[in-house]
C-alpha cells in the first residue's frame, strides 16, 4: 500500500472537537480519500488501501501520531447487512433518536454511527463513479449492495466484502464468521433458478479468496508472521433451530483453499457428532495439505460450556469466534483476553525467581501456595479489568471509559444502537473478558517432576533444587538428564503424569468461574488457555524448569505438551489434553498436533485423519489444529526462504508464510514439530 | 508374558484406519534388510547411542558383569559378558542406554492398546508385528481372541514362516494379515533371509484357504528382486488367493542400519539397493495391470 493514512492536520479546529467528532471527521476523511482500488480480474470490489490499517491503526494521522482506537478480537455481525441492507441501520438509528430520554452523550454517539453509515455512503459512491464505465458488472451490483438487501449470490458476497473491507480500511480486524451460514441460502436460491452454475459460484468465491490476500506484501517484514488479520471463517454445525448447516457453500470453500492453497483466512469446522462423513473427509483433505489452514471445534461440547455460562440455546448455537480461535458469538460480544504465563508464578512461588527459597514439607503444601498465588493473578486481572472497567449507574452498566471511540465496529454490534452504547462500553449484548492462562503444561510438569525428585524419590532437598535451577543446572547435568529423561510427562496419556495439568486447570478453571457469582456485573469472566506463541517472548523472563529444561528451551505453546516431551503420538497426545474438564474452559483451550506429512499418505490417511478428529469429539477436546509438515522442509525453508515464500504453517490462531516469522518464531515452529512420529 | 520391543500408538501404515502396533520380539528369519533388528532375537538386548552418552559411569558402576568400562577414549562395551539384567539400561540417566524390549503380560499389553480405542472409529485397531509375531502363537492367538471380543480390528504382519497348524485358529481371530513376500526366487530368499520362500508361499495359500483376507506386502530391492520376473510371480501369487485385497509396495531403505550399530552389530545396510521413485512408479505401473495396488 503506498499510501499509508488520511492525513487531518488542515482540519480547522480539530483540537478543540470531542473525541467523537474529531474520530467522525477521521472516518469521513478516511472514506473520502482513501486510494481506489479496482483490479481489472476481480469479481467483487473495495480495498482496504491504507496502510496503517494493517498495522492495526486506524489510519489517520494528527501532527504525526494515530491518535484514534482501533479493533480486533471481534466478529461483526453481517447477516443483516446482506439481508436487510445497510439502509436499515439508518432507520434503525433515526428510530432511536426519536427517544426524548436520550442523554446528550447517547446522541453524540447515535451520531456518531450516521455518520459511519454516510461515511461508506462516500466510499461507495466512489466505488460506483470508478466503476461506471471500467467495469459495468460490478457498478450493477454496487447499485444494490450494500446498501438495499441482497438478492442473489453474488450480491451478498459484495455486500458482505464491501463492509468487512470497509472496516478493515479504518483499521479495525473482524472477523469473518459463518460464511456458508451467510451464504449457503442466497447460492441454493441461485442454483435451483438457474441464474448461476457451481463452476460460476467456485469463481466468485475464489475471488473473495484472493481478495482476502490483498494486504499480504511481496516482501513482508520479518515477525510473528504475516497473515494474521484474524479474518476467521468458521464452516458447518447447527443453526439458532438446531439444524444442521453445511452446504455447497462450505464445500465450496474448502474446495478453494485446497486447490489455491490461500492460507489467509484460517477456517474452523465446527464438527458434531452428526456431522456427514462427506465433511469430514473433505475437512482431512485439506488437513492433510499442511499449512494448518483447517482447525476444527467440538461443537457439542462447545454448546455445553456456553449454557453453563448462561447463554440461550438459540444463541449459544450461532457461535463462531473472535477472529482468531476464542469462541464468541458474533455481532454481539465485545470481547478482551488477558493473557497470563503461569510459570512465572510457579517460579516466584518457588523461590526460583525469588532473593529466598521458601520451605515445603509436601507437595501438595507448594501446590496450595502455588494455587493461591494463581488466584491472587487472577484476581488482579479481574480487578483491572472488570470491577474497576465497570460501574452500574442508575442501574446501567458502563464502561469507566478510556478506550473509544469504537462507532465503525459499534455500527455492526448488535445492541449498540439499542442501548446507545458504544463498543468498550456496555454497548453490544455481551461483553466478555478472559484471563488466559499460558505454561499449564510447563507447570504441570515442574510440578510432577518436583513431587518425584523432591518428595518421592529424595534425589535432592526442595531448597537445593531450587538453587540448582537458579543456577540453569550448571554443574548438575547428570540430575538434569535424569529429570529430563527418566520420567514420563504430560502429553504421553499417562494418568499419573496427566494429573498435575488435569488438576491445574480444573482449579484455574473453578477460580476464574468463581468471580461470575461473586457480583452482579454483566461483564462475563470465563478461562481460556494459550500461549499464542508468547511462549517465545516470555523466554527471556523464564528459568530453568525442574523437567530438565535450561532457561532458554522452547516451552510448551498453547495447551500441547512440551516440544520433546511427547512420545507416543498423536492420540496420546489428545488423550492427555482430554482429561481436564473442558466444558468448564468456556473461552476455549487450544491443542496443536504436528503430524509427519508421510503418515497421512494414501486412502488411510485420510481414514486416520477422520479417526482423529472423531476421537477428539469423543474425549471432548475442545479445539484442534493440525499441521503436516516436515522439520526437514522447515529446516530448508529457514537456509533458503526464497525458494519457500508459499510455505504456510499454523501459528496459532492465525496462519504465516513461514519466511515471514523472525528466527525465534521460526525456531519454535521446527522445535514444536521436531517430535514425528511413525 | 510376551518380550515388547515397542507398543507404537497412532500408526497409519499398519493396517487400516488407527493402528496401535505391538512389536514383539523373535523372529525365525534374518533378513539382511531388517529394519527392526532388535526384534530378531529372542534376548534382552540393549542399544547402545553414543551420541547420548556423556561418560558418566553410573552404567560402570551399576553392571554387575562388568560389560562397561569408561576409559579415557571413551565407553567400551564388552556384550559377550552381558547377562541381559537391563541394570545398566535402567541407571543410565541420559538415555544413552536404552532396554530394546520389556515383558508385558497379555493384560499389560490390552491395556496399552486399548487406551486409543476412541480412535479406532470401527476401523482401525490392533496389530501385532516384530520380529515375528506367531513366534508367540499359544499367548498370541487367545490375545487377538480378546481384542475381536472388544470389537477391536485385528491384524498381524507376518513373514509367514510358522507351522501351518496354527492356521485355523490364527485365522479365526485375526482380520487382517499383512502378509510379507520378501523375494519370489527360492535361491535368493534363501540366501537373504536365511530360509526358503516356498514355506511361506505355502502357508499364504492355506490362510487363504482359511478364509484370511491378506495384503501382500512386498520389499523391492535394486539389483536384487526389482525385475519382471519378481513382479509377475507376485502377480501370479495374488491370482492364486481368493482373498488377497491387494499388493504394497515397500521401498528398501537403509534405515536399520543404525540400530545395528546400537546393539552392537555389524551393519548390513545396502545404499545400492533403495529403488529410485522411478522404479517404484514403474512396478507399480507393471503390477497393476494384475492387482490392485495399496498405497499406505
Amino acid at each position: 500500500m503506498k499510501t499509508a493514512y488520511v492525513d487531518l492536520d488542515d482540519i480547522e479546529g480539530f483540537e478543540g472537537l470531542s473525541v467523537t467528532e474529531k474520530y467522525n471527521r477521521a472516518i469521513r476523511r478516511i472514506a473520502e480519500k482513501a486510494p481506489i482500488r479496482i483490479c481489472s480480474e476481480e469479481k467483487i470490489c473495495g480495498a482496504a488501501t491504507l496502510g496503517d490499517a494493517i498495522r492495526h491503526l486506524v489510519p489517520a494521522r494528527y501532527k504525526g501520531q494515530n491518535p484514534f482506537y482501533s479493533v480486533s478480537h471481534l466478529t461483526i455481525r453481517y447477516d443483516k447487512v446482506l439481508k436487510q441492507g445497510l439502509n436499515a441501520y439508518a432507520e434503525d438509528i433515526a428510530k432511536r433518536l426519536k427517544d426524548t430520554s436520550l442523554s446528550e452523550e447517547e446522541i453524540l454517539f447515535l451520531h456518531s454511527l450516521e455518520n459511519v453509515i454516510e461515511s461508506i455512503r462516500i466510499w461507495h459512491h466512489r466505488y460506483l463513479t470508478a466503476t461506471e464505465n471500467r467495469r459495468p458488472d460490478l457498478h450493477r451490483l454496487l447499485h444494490q449492495v450494500p446498501f438495499s438487501p441482497a438478492r442473489n449470490f453474488h450480491e451478498a458476497l459484495q455486500s458482505l466484502w464491501f463492509i468487512f473491507a470497509f472496516v478493515r480500511l479504518c483499521g479495525n480486524w473482524p472477523g469473518i464468521g459463518r460464511l456458508d451460514w451467510l451464504l449457503g441460502d442466497f447460492l441454493e436460491k441461485d442454483l435451483l433458478n438457474g441464474l448461476l452454475t457451481e463452476n460460476e459460484a467456485r469463481e466468485l468465491l475464489a475471488s473473495f479468496f484472493i481478495k482476502g490476500c490483498e494486504w499480504i506484501r511481496s516482501d513482508p517484514p520479518v515477525g510473528t508472521g504475516d497473515a494474521q488479520h484474524y479474518q476467521n471463517i468458521v464452516l458447518a454445525g447447527i443453526n439458532a433451530d438446531g439444524n444442521e448447516i453445511t452446504n455447497q457453500v462450505t464445500f465450496l470453500v474448502l474446495d478453494i483453499v485446497e486447490e489455491l492453497a490461500i492460507s489467509d483466512f484460517p477456517i474452523t469446522v465446527r464438527l458434531n457428532k452428526n456431522t456427514s462423513y462427506a465433511l469430514k473427509e473433505k475437512t482431512a483433505q485439506v488437513m492433510r495439505h499442511g499449512g494448518g489452514i483447517v482447525a476444527i471445534y467440538n461443537e457439542d461440547l462447545i454448546l455445553r460450556s456456553l449454557k453453563k455460562l448462561g447463554y440461550a440455546d438459540e444463541e449459544a448455537r450461532c457461535f463462531a469466534n473472535d477472529g482468531c480461535w476464542e469462541v464468541q458469538i458474533p455481532g454481539k460480544t465485545n470481547f478482551a483476553y488477558m493473557p497470563f504465563d503461569a510459570l512465572q508464578i510457579w517460579n516466584k512461588v518457588t523461590g526460583i525467581t525469588a532473593d529466598k527459597i521458601p520451605e515445603y514439607n509436601s507437595i501438595e503444601e507448594l501446590y496450595s501456595a502455588f494455587r493461591d498465588a494463581l488466584y491472587e493473578a487472577v484476581e488482579s486481572l479481574y480487578s483491572s479489568h472488570v470491577k474497576s472497567a465497570y460501574i452500574c449507574q442508575n442501574g446501567v452498566w458502563q464502561a469507566r471509559g478510556g478506550i473509544g471511540p469504537d462507532s465503525v465496529v459499534s455500527l455492526f454490534e448488535d445492541g449498540c444502537i439499542e442501548h446507545a452504547r458504544a463498543y468498550y462500553d456496555c454497548g453490544p449484548e455481551y461483553t466478555v473478558r478472559s484471563p488466559h492462562i499460558g505454561g499449564a503444561p510447563d507447570v504441570a510438569n515442574s510440578l510432577y517432576a518436583v513431587e518425584k525428585l523432591v518428595f518421592e524419590e529424595n534425589k535432592v532437598s526442595f531448597s537445593e533444587l531450587v538453587q540448582i535451577l537458579k543456577n540453569n543446572w550448571q554443574d548438575n547435568e547428570l540430575l538434569r538428564l535424569y529429570a529430563k529423561n527418566k520420567f514420563v510427562y504430560y502429553g504421553n496419556d499417562s494418568d499419573e503424569a496427566d494429573l498435575w495439568h488435569t488438576r491445574l486447570l480444573n482449579d484455574f478453571a473453578d477460580m476464574v468461574n468463581s468471580f461470575n457469582e461473586k457480583s452482579n456485573c454483566p461483564v462475563k469472566f470465563i478461562p481460556g488457555v494459550s500461549t499464542f506463541g508468547r511462549q517465545v517472548d516470555w523466554l527471556p523472563n523464564r528459568c530453568a524448569t525442574a523437567f530438565g529444561y535450561r532457561k532458554g528451551d522452547i516451552l510448551s505453546g498453547n495447551d500441547s505438551p512440551v516440544p520433546g516431551t511427547d512420545t507416543q503420538g498423536a492420540t496420546a497426545i489428545v488423550k492427555s489434553y482430554c482429561k481436564t474438564d473442558l466444558t468448564k474452559m468456556s473461552c476455549g483451550a487450544a491443542l496443536d498436533i504436528k503430524i509427519f506429512p508421510d503418515s497421512l499418505t494414501g486412502d488411510n490417511g485420510i481414514s486416520a485423519l477422520i479417526a482423529l478428529m472423531d476421537g477428539f469429539l469423543a474425549l471432548s477436546g475442545f479445539f484442534m489444529q493440525l499441521d503436516a509438515v516436515d522439520t526437514q522442509t522447515l529446516l530448508e525453508a529457514q537456509k533458503d526462504p526464497q525458494k519457500f515464500k508459499t510455505l504456510s504453517v499454523r501459528v496459532s490462531g492465525w496462519n504465516a508464510r513461514f519466511v515471514t516469522l523472525n528466527r525465534e518464531w521460526q525456531n519454535m515452529i521446527i522445535e514444536r514439530n521436531a517430535q514425528n512420529w511413525n | 508374558m510376551l518380550p515388547v520391543t515397542k507398543i507404537q500408538h497412532f500408526c497409519t501404515k499398519d493396517g487400516p484406519g488407527i493402528r496401535t502396533t505391538v512389536f514383539l520380539k523373535g523372529c525365525p528369519l534374518r533378513c539382511i534388510w531388517c529394519h527392526n533388528p532388535e526384534t530378531q532375537s529372542m534376548a534382552d538386548q540393549f542399544f547402545y547411542a553414543e551420541h547420548l552418552c556423556i561418560r558418566c559411569g553410573i552404567c560402570e558402576a551399576a553392571c554387575p558383569s562388568r560389560v562397561h568400562h569408561i576409559t579415557d577414549s571413551g565407553h567400551c562395551l564388552e556384550r559377550s559378558k552381558c547377562t541381559g539384567c537391563m541394570k545398566c539400561a535402567d541407571a543410565c540417566p541420559t538415555g544413552a542406554l536404552e532396554r530394546c524390549s520389556k515383558q508385558l503380560s497379555a493384560e499389560e499389553i490390552f491395556r496399552s492398546v486399548m487406551k486409543d480405542a476412541a480412535f479406532y472409529n470401527g476401523i482401525g485397531g490392533v496389530t501385532f508385528s516384530g520380529g515375528e509375531p506367531t513366534v508367540h502363537a499359544e499367548l498370541l492367538i487367545p490375545l487377538l481372541r480378546l481384542f475381536r471380543s472388544q470389537a477391536v480390528s485385528t491384524a498381524i504382519e507376518t513373514c509367514g514362516y510358522f507351522d501351518a497348524a496354527i492356521l485355523p485358529e490364527l485365522t479365526a481371530v485375526t482380520d487382517w494379515f499383512l502378509w510379507d513376500v520378501k523375494d519370489t526366487d527360492d535361491r535368493r530368499h534363501l540366501a537373504n533371509t536365511g530360509v526358503p520362500s516356498h514355506k511361506i508361499i505355502s502357508n499364504l495359500k492355506k490362510a487363504d484357504a482359511c478364509g484370511a483376507k491378506t495384503i501382500l506386502r512386498c520389499i523391492l530391492l535394486k539389483a536384487v528382486n526389482l525385475n519382471t520376473e519378481h513382479l509377475q510371480n507376485i502377480a501370479a501369487i495374488y491370482n492364486s488367493l481368493k482373498h488377497c485385497k491387494g499388493v504394497e509396495l515397500i521401498p528398501y531403505h537403509t534405515y536399520g542400519g543404525a540400530k545395528q550399530v546400537q546393539l552392537g552389530q555389524n551393519e548390513t545396510v545396502h545404499p545400492e539397493w533403495i529403488p529410485s521413485s522411478d522404479d517404484i512408479y514403474n512396478a507399480e505401473v507393471y503390477l497393476r495391470q494384475y492387482a490392485p495396488i495399496i498405497h499406505n
